[in-house]
């Protein structure tokens, strides 16, 4: 049984990382359009800031005025890659100082309430129903299970098997909903970065120019 | 007559009576204007809905359906159904829906009347998606089909047919021309002074919104005594001199691509170095940066807004300047399309900063400054307008706390807006150009 789960986690591991390459293929294959209009600012830095200052509470006002979400999903997220690492500590049973051992229990404990609450504000809050769909709340309560079992794993013997099950049906839903917006992200922002760059917008530069 | 009243079953027939062919043409243009970038947007929205509080539609009406958000799902739900594997195969988990009319006619109200594509939801964004150009693209599909606001379409058929979004006849535009010459060579006691039209080999081809020759003449002669002030070498086109480009609205790629192509052909034919774009914001967005790939043309640098002209005059002391003939307090409108999402920022402020006595910023400004509605069409979109000046509140609230008695503004769109917001809001301000501070503020040698 174990061994079945341990090359369960690996095939559906490998089986998310194709089919977000595949996901990746499919997107390029709608095709890119040559930029034309001459640049008046810098790309590059454009996508630095995308990274960087543009995410920031002082330049951000979504974020300044969502700070507990905001705050939320960072820790949420930071709780998901906890979990992962953990789960390929478990699978090669590598050992880790204890202290690195109190840390990923305490990203688990904390990505786990934020998630939840997440969870919560999505289920109360009528603009958030407004903005859902099924996946949303199935992947939100995939990933708390995943991370709670991590937890638990951690805490309790007799959990891997429910642990490493749990890592393999996430994995194969990864791809199919939002949870894909981890690849993304990575584009996404770049894109807004070279937008807002080559257009001299961000990042700011308090001066006037000659183009 | 309001075009809600005449046209709103008008529309809403024409939607009614669209065919399954129409429903293909409209995903087949939707597919065109689908790049890489679009296709990966539609596959990053989290449903965080961080963005819903940065758009001034969802602040003023507190309706879910004005949430960037949910106008971005109305799309998502006819890209996951028709380009997703999982959207087709199991459209119930992530809300992937067919094109049907019912969704046609939620894409008309949420799409065309519930955005002015100001893009502050982008810059807000977890994610940094480009909300407004998918929006666009989704309006333009419409378009293929005739599904668009009639104010906004006959706006863009205007132009197209007539050569200026107000229909003007050559002839009377030349008369506006030649009596604004006129008053132009009163004012600078001067009667050498020239409003030039098309003048060979002149330095820069200067534009114009064509509200101005209706409405606010004086807002060309400002212009031309500014450059009267300069020595400039420029000129007018007698043919091609409409700054705006309504087509950046309704989403159909190839008029506003024609009627961007006219501007930067008639600076070639009559061989000019530079085209001098009006205080126009969408009319800079458009013309400075999606004209070129609209029609797959590079080209950018010789595209300017007359902000950069005026305050390369200043910084090479070409014009002077006396403040003190501005003396009351002045604030500043940032339109969208020019600074948000055309770059220009501080040229606007570098001028007034010369020109004006007393100058005060609203909060929040620049690329963070709120839309004041009057973008996206939605001026032109009479079955809207209520919600128009909804949406302007946060606008008119904004300029209330800068206790300013003049509002500048680079746009003549949002000029028009400001002036209804002024009246339903009583603000009790005077709405002006910024070309025409710096004519008031000009200082005339002999
Ligand atoms: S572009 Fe502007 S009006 Fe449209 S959804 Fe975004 S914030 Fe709202
Ligand atoms: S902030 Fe961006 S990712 Fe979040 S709901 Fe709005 S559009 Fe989607």
């Amino acid at each position: 049984m174990t061994a079945f789960l341990y090359y369960g986690v690996i095939f559906s591991f490998f089986f998310c990382l194709l089919a977000l390459l595949g996901l990746t293929l499919r997107t390029f294959s709608f095709g890119n359009k040559k930029v034309r209009a001459a640049f008046r600012g810098d790309w590059k830095k454009g996508v630095v800031y995308a990274f960087g200052a543009g995410m920031m509470p002082w330049e951000k006002e979504s974020v300044r005025q969502h700070l507990v979400t905001y705050f939320s999903g960072f820790i949420y997220h930071f709780g998901i890659f906890a979990g992962i690492f953990y789960l390929f500590l478990s699978l090669w049973a590598f050992s880790v100082p204890i202290l690195i051992f109190k840390l990923i229990q305490i990203l688990l404990l904390s990505g786990l309430v934020c998630g939840l609450g997440l969870l919560i504000k999505r289920s109360v809050y009528s603009s958030m129903r407004h903005i859902s769909c099924p996946d949303d709340f199935v992947a939100n309560i995939l990933v708390d299970g995943f991370v709670f079992l991590a937890l638990l794993d951690i805490l309790f013997v007799g959990i891997q098997a429910y642990f490493w099950g749990m890592a393999i049906i996430l994995f194969l839903y990864i791809p199919v909903g939002k949870i894909r917006h981890c690849l993304f992200f990575f584009y996404s922002r770049t894109l807004f970065g070279v937008f807002f760059g080559r257009r001299g917008v961000y990042p700011k530069e308090r001066k006037t120019s000659r183009v | 007559m309001p075009e809600k009243s005449l046209n709103k079953d008008e529309l809403l027939e024409k939607i009614d009576s669209l065919s399954s062919q129409d429903h293909e043409k409209i995903l087949l243009t939707f597919k065109h204007s689908l790049t890489s970038e679009y296709a990966a947007f539609l596959n990053t929205c989290a449903h965080c809905g961080l963005c819903a509080d940065s758009c001034h539609y969802y602040l003023t009406d507190k309706d879910p359906k004005s949430s960037p958000a949910y106008k971005l799902k109305q799309i998502s739900k006819v890209f996951n159904s028709s380009f997703d594997l999982v959207g087709k195969r199991f459209p119930a988990l992530v809300g992937a829906e067919k094109l049907s009319n019912k969704l046609i006619k939620e894409w008309v109200d949420t799409l065309f009347g519930r955005c002015s594509l100001c893009g502050r939801c982008t810059i807000n964004c977890t994610m940094g998606i480009n909300i407004p150009y998918l929006i666009r693209a989704a309006r333009g599909a419409l378009a293929s089909v005739g599904i668009v606001p009639l104010g906004l379409q006959s706006t863009v058929n205007t132009a197209v047919n007539k050569g200026n979004n107000m229909g003007i006849l050559k002839e009377d535009w030349l008369e506006t021309v030649e009596w604004l010459e006129e008053e132009l060579q009163q004012d600078v006691q001067n009667p050498e002074a020239k409003l030039p039209l098309d003048k060979l080999g002149a330095r820069i081809l200067y534009t114009i919104n064509p509200r101005e020759a209706m409405f606010f003449p004086l807002s060309i002669t400002a212009a031309g005594k500014v450059f009267y002030a300069a020595k400039e070498s420029w000129t007018f086109s007698s043919e091609n001199y409409d700054v705006t480009n309504y087509g950046l609205y309704n989403g159909d790629d190839e008029a506003a691509g024609l009627l961007s192509s006219r501007l930067i052909d008639t600076m070639h034919a009559l061989d000019c170095r530079e085209l001098i774009l009006a205080e126009c914001g969408h009319g800079y967005n458009s013309n400075r940066w999606e004209a070129p790939e609209w029609l797959n043309r590079n080209y950018g640098n010789e595209v300017k807004s007359i902000l950069q002209l005026i305050a390369g005059y200043i910084r090479d002391d070409r014009i002077k300047l006396d403040p003190s003939k501005n003396s009351e307090v002045v604030t500043l409108h940032d339109p969208c399309n020019l600074v948000r999402l055309g770059g220009l920022v501080e040229e606007q402020r570098f001028i007034l900063r010369h020109c004006v006595d007393n100058f005060v910023e609203m909060t929040p400004n620049r690329e963070k400054n709120y839309c004041c509605g009057g973008g996206g069409g939605q001026l032109s979109k009479t079955r809207f307008s209520e919600r128009r000046i909804q949406a302007g509140r946060l606008k008119a609230e904004q300029i209330k706390a800068t206790g300013a008695k003049i509002v500048a503004t680079p746009c003549h769109n949002c000029i028009d807006q400001l002036m209804e917001l002024n009246k339903h809001y009583k603000l009790d301000i005077e709405i002006k150009t910024v070309t025409e501070i710096v004519a008031d503020a000009l200082i005339i040698s002999a």
